[in-house]
């Protein structure tokens, strides 16, 4: 039950009403009937799993999906259902996590697109606009100049423009879906003041997110969703974190991550001078059955490229990678499957998944060779491997034909994650194996990788998320400029001063450092 | 036993009605095929005789062997806008062989097939190791294959084959004609293939998402070099057959072919960004062109009206195959 709250400033008519909204997709319901209002200079997070319907239901409330049942009220008008056009006029306005930004055009193109300045004879303003772009986008603290060009700017300034895009045209209500997946810390404490800003202004404002420390940085209210049933509508201060990871996974979290097992003895994975572009620092380094070898470091630091150099994505400038002792060909993927080493890449839709095709083709692709005779592919053999590892993943699926692109983000993540397990795999690489991935389903993803690396795997792991490298790697580097500028061991790494230190060598500042470090 | 994938948890019951209103929006296009022959065979009695559903068939086989060799590319992502011209390049070889090595049947289908293969392969050779778009490579070897098929027969046709030309297209068995049995070999075969082969996923996977399948193993420049050889290939056999039927080669046959092959495809539903599409799409999509060629014949429709007429059920078919999947979708 929601009660329209009043404050001191008398009854409030509420900027967003939704009402039984219930929406089902290919025979899935995806929303069970939610009901929620957003009071003007307030500021909700929307919580749950991925695949609890958060952006389903803002697809919802800005105009872009007809609802099956239910509906949607915005500062106490009807919203004909299913239209964005009408939402936009009525002051709703969605950042989605995807930025809708054209790359190609400046800052102040895309602040002005679809109601450009004009002077008396109807040709475009260009200095007015550029003007007044200047104007918004120094109100909200950035010093971007208006006529760069939107592709050059980092993701958090890009985010910013489009908020301030959706404000400047009267936005009373602003939709943030995932706004701090893709954006760095600093960028997000930008983000958490300009979004209270915009509440002092008497904004409504709905986000989703993951992380606990933006629902406590940013909001007033929290919602929480749970297979498509909201399952908590509470004030911030009325409850505690553990109260909202347990509305969101519906059982206690006992323990994020698993216990750690000692690493074994036999080396697996060797990499010896592989130098990742020219002019970088060779790196070199063993990784011993059951080891999990954390790479910390800032973007751009080079995780990913060694990541992708040791697999064969990407061709290193010289060095050699071994796996069991095999050497592998140098850029090409195929050897390194062969030699038994397998990828989770950092950008899910981008590389890992190929969307279009059914969780039964995506598992088959990797190890398409044991599930054919001849080139002919297996009926039964196939399905039943491939439904068995899917199971241990606890996929959720209807069946093993739905397409990706009818997946939630974690499960997805699951599919990728485990078409590899239908063979013996040696090494796995894994690239932020958690991004986008829900606290549920991130426990599932740390308990397999634990799992898989006692089984005898060396593991490689590239994480942002510090908690990730400190809990579960035996060992872990810190890379900088494309090398490795400092290794970490497990008494390191439970040694209260860690985080500081990685910080330091990541960011350079350390005091004894090898390297030139003019920027 | 059944081990497969009951167990997985949220799948929902679904009733007997959205079962069959799901059936009817993913076979749309049998729906529409079934309106158009039923339009026809009411309003023309000659329409639903067996001589004139053969005389269809006839007409779809040189059309369908392109039509299933654009469906590989265009499902790469990909197009290959040269087939037309390479029927013609290819027929022209072909004739000319005839013309001066003798009279075998086998030295022109030899001719025909090394001509596509040629044409297919440096069209699969710049997409795939040169990285230069196919609308463009396709572009080009269009304008050059047209070129040497004038070349070839000096910008005339060439006449005055021998009788054995004609076999390709001519000889019967069981009632059908070599192309038709061709045609009804390649769509059952190319099905296979692309359904329950390694080669077909890879296809697949890579018109999906290449960077996804080329880190799954996939080798992206080999396939996609392939799509566009299998498609020359298919183009010389095609080329064959028309010069075949009429024991003639002439430079300007299949003109414009690549642009009805393109529309069977896509009105098979089939994505031109890649990734989705089947090969019994483009048989249905190939079938309800030619189906209205011929119903518009029957119908005495002047030839430019028939054009007009084409060209708006070719983009309404596709509007309701647009509109059938976002309803599926939803």
């Amino acid at each position: 039950m929601s009660t329209v709250q009043s404050d001191d400033r008398g009854p409030v008519v509420p900027m967003l009403e939704c009402s039984g909204i219930t929406m089902s997709f290919g025979g899935i319901p995806v929303l069970k009937g939610i009901t929620f209002t957003l009071e003007p200079g307030t500021v909700t997070a929307l919580a749950g799993e991925n695949g609890a319907g958060k952006s389903t239901l803002m697809k919802i409330a800005s105009g872009q999906y007809r609802p099956d049942g239910g509906q949607v009220q915005v500062r106490g008008q009807h919203l004909p259902s299913g239209n964005a056009q009408a939402a936009y006029s009525l002051g709703v306005a969605i950042v989605p996590q995807e930025l809708a930004s054209i790359p190609e055009m400046m800052v102040y193109e895309n602040l002005f697109i679809g109601r450009e300045l004009k002077n008396g004879i109807g040709i475009l303003d260009r200095r007015a606009m550029i003007k007044a772009a200047k104007g918004y986008l120094e109100e909200f603290g950035l010093e971007t100049d208006p006529k760069s060009r939107m592709k050059a700017l980092p993701v958090g300034v890009r985010q910013i423009i489009e908020i301030i895009k959706a404000t400047h045209r009267g936005a009373r209500v602003l939709l943030l879906d995932e706004p701090t997946s893709a954006i760095a810390e600093r960028e997000v404490a930008r983000l958490a003041g300009i979004v209270r800003s915009l509440r002092d202004q008497g904004v409504a404002i709905l986000f989703t997110t993951h992380k606990m420390e933006e629902i406590r940085a940013m909001a007033d209210r929290v919602l929480v969703l749970r297979d498509g049933n909201l399952v908590s509508d509470t004030p911030l201060a009325e409850i505690t974190d553990d109260g909202i990871v347990t509305a969101m996974i519906g059982r206690e979290l006992d323990q994020l991550f698993p216990d750690r097992p000692d690493a074994g003895t036999k080396s697996v994975l060797e990499v010896d001078s592989l130098v990742i572009a020219p002019g970088a620092e060779p790196v070199s380094f063993t990784v011993k059955s059951g080891e999990i070898l954390g790479l910390a470091g800032l973007v751009g630091a080079g995780r990913t490229e060694l990541i992708e150099c040791i697999y064969g994505i990407r061709k290193p400038v010289s060095g050699t990678v071994r796996v069991a002792g095999t050497m592998l060909k140098p850029g090409a993927p195929l050897s390194s499957i062969a030699r038994n080493l397998a990828i989770v890449p950092e950008d899910r839709k981008g590389a890992g998944a190929v969307l279009s095709m059914s969780v039964l083709d995506n598992a088959t692709l990797p190890r398409i060779a044991a599930f054919s005779k001849f080139g002919v592919l297996s009926g039964r053999q196939r399905r039943d491997a491939i439904g068995t590892v899917m199971k241990s993943m606890r996929l959720k699926s209807n069946g093993l034909d739905q397409h990706l692109d009818n997946l939630s983000g974690g499960n997805q993540q699951k599919v990728v994650f485990g078409r590899w397990l239908t063979g013996p795999v040696d090494a796995l690489l894994l690239d932020e194996p958690t991004r986008g991935v829900d606290v549920g389903a991130r426990s599932e993803i740390y308990r397999i990788i634990t799992e898989l690396s006692s089984a005898g795997m060396a593991v490689v792991m590239a994480s942002s998320d510090m908690p990730e490298i400190l809990s579960l790697s035996h060992r872990a580097f810190v890379m900088r400029e494309l090398g490795v500028v400092g290794e970490l061991d497990r008494a390191q790494l439970d040694s209260p001063t860690v985080q500081d230190t990685i910080f330091r060598l990541a960011s350079g500042q350390n005091a004894a450092p090898v390297k030139d470090t003019t920027p | 036993m059944n081990t497969t994938i009951d167990t997985f948890p949220a799948l929902q019951r679904r009733d007997w009605k959205e079962l069959a209103s799901g059936f009817l929006i993913r076979h749309i296009m049998v729906v529409v095929m079934l309106l158009i022959v039923a339009f026809f065979a009411y309003r023309s009695a000659r329409f639903a005789t067996p001589d004139n559903l053969t005389n269809i068939l006839i007409a779809a086989a040189p059309f369908a062997l392109i039509a299933l060799g654009q469906t590989l590319v265009i499902l790469t992502g990909g197009i290959d806008l040269s087939v037309g011209s390479v029927m013609a390049a290819s027929a022209m070889a072909a004739a000319w062989t005839a013309k001066n090595a003798g009279d075998s049947p086998m030295l022109p289908l030899v001719a025909a097939v090394v001509t596509g293969l040629l044409a297919g392969s440096i069209n699969g050779l710049i997409v795939s190791k040169f990285e230069v778009p196919p609308f463009i490579t396709t572009l080009g070897m269009l304008t050059l294959a047209s070129g040497i098929a004038y070349v070839i027969g000096n910008g005339a046709p060439i006449n005055g084959l021998p009788a054995s030309f004609g076999s390709f297209a001519n000889t019967q068995i069981l009632g059908l004609t070599l192309p038709v049995i061709l045609m009804i070999i390649a769509i059952l075969s190319l099905a296979f293939v692309m359904k329950r082969t390694n080669y077909g996923l890879r296809v697949y996977a890579i018109g999906g998402n290449r960077l996804a399948a080329e880190i799954a193993g996939v080798r992206s420049r080999n396939i996609l070099f392939s799509v566009y050889a299998i498609s020359g290939v298919l183009a010389g056999l095609s080329g064959l057959m028309l010069a075949s039927r009429v024991i003639t080669g002439a430079p300007n046959l299949g003109q414009g072919y690549e642009l009805d092959a393109i529309a069977a495809v896509v009105i098979g539903g089939a994505s031109l960004m890649g990734g989705r599409g089947t090969v019994w799409g483009t048989a249905i999509g190939l079938l309800l062109i030619q189906t209205i060629n011929n119903g518009l014949d029957l119908l005495l429709v002047p030839a430019y009206w028939q054009n007009v007429i084409k060209g708006v059920i070719i983009v309404a078919a596709v509007g309701v195959d647009v509109w059938a999947a976002r309803r599926g979708r939803r």
